[in-house]
């Protein structure tokens, strides 16, 4: 079925796939800890501000464009860390892959929202519901 | 693939009686759960690092309503404001502080760990320490902080 296994550096490579998964998992960690770092001090700045003070804060494309990239590694982050999660305690194969797909749907549209919100302040559209650019 | 036999043998210097053959045809202890282990600190970070990660996914559905509200317009955000200014929502927002500082601080364990260095009993009890009670006087430092600047009141 496989072939003798491999070795590097004296530590087993993966017979199939899954090493990639997880080194992406932990590349994403790595990204996050900084960013968290960036996320509490910002909650600290937006702490208790009203409309304005934040609407200004998002028209900034540094502050709009952190917050994007933090959301979206924290969703990619999040989906593969849940795909563990769920491996490890959801014992029948057919309920978990359906749980790993229903999640990471969730995930894409909580991400694709947050960014749909973020492009919008940033960009200073109108209130919603309204059009692009209105 | 074959089951690890349950009986105990192969091992000549087996004094635990839990040798077995592995599937792989070693002999080897089975491995040891929960039950059998003394409980360690770094099982606790372990878990709680699961558990911040769920928590977490709920928290960032919070800062998604904050955003949406935010697009929604000035009303729909003093709505939200009020509803965070609340002490249920001051509760959640600290809360989302001790959670995110325990994300911060557990990842980079998590991480260390993971190149393979802070391994030894020492430093993974210390690390493990840091990383399960720091997040809470880091978060009362925060909303101490928030509260006399004025930033937040009640």
């Amino acid at each position: 079925m496989s072939s003798a296994a491999k070795f590097k550096n004296n530590v087993k490579v993966s017979e199939r796939h899954g090493a990639g998964e997880w080194l992406i998992e932990r590349v994403l960690l790595v990204a996050l800890l900084p960013l968290g770092l960036w996320a509490a001090s910002t909650g600290f700045t937006l702490a208790g501000a009203g409309y304005d003070a934040v609407l200004a804060w998002f028209a900034n494309p540094l502050n709009a464009g952190l917050l994007a990239i933090t959301v979206v590694v924290f969703f990619g982050y999040v989906s593969l860390a849940w795909k563990v999660i769920l491996e490890d305690y959801v014992p029948n194969a057919g309920t978990r892959g359906l749980l790993v797909i229903l999640l990471n749907i969730v995930f894409l549209v909580l991400a694709a929202a947050s960014v749909f919100f973020i492009v919008r302040l940033a960009l200073g559209s109108a209130p919603l519901p309204a059009g692009f650019g209105a | 693939m074959t089951q690890p036999s349950p009986t105990p043998g192969g091992a000549s210097s087996d004094r635990t009686g839990r040798f077995v053959t592995q599937p792989n045809g070693h002999i080897a202890p089975l491995s040891p759960h929960m039950s059998i282990w003394r409980w360690h600190v770094t099982m606790t970070a372990s878990i709680l690092f699961r558990a911040t990660i769920i928590a977490a996914t709920v928290g960032a559905v919070f800062v998604i309503g904050w955003l949406g509200a935010m697009a929604f317009g000035a009303e729909h955000y003093a709505c939200f404001a009020s509803l965070a200014g609340s002490p249920l929502g001051l509760f959640i927002g600290f809360g989302l502080t001790v959670v995110l500082f325990s994300f911060i601080l557990n990842g980079a364990r998590h991480t260390y760990n993971d190149t393979g260095n802070g391994l030894t009993v020492k430093s993974a009890t210390l690390l493990s320490n840091i990383a399960v009670w720091a997040p809470v006087p880091l978060a009362v430092l925060f909303w101490v902080v928030l509260f006399a600047v004025g930033r937040v009141s009640l």
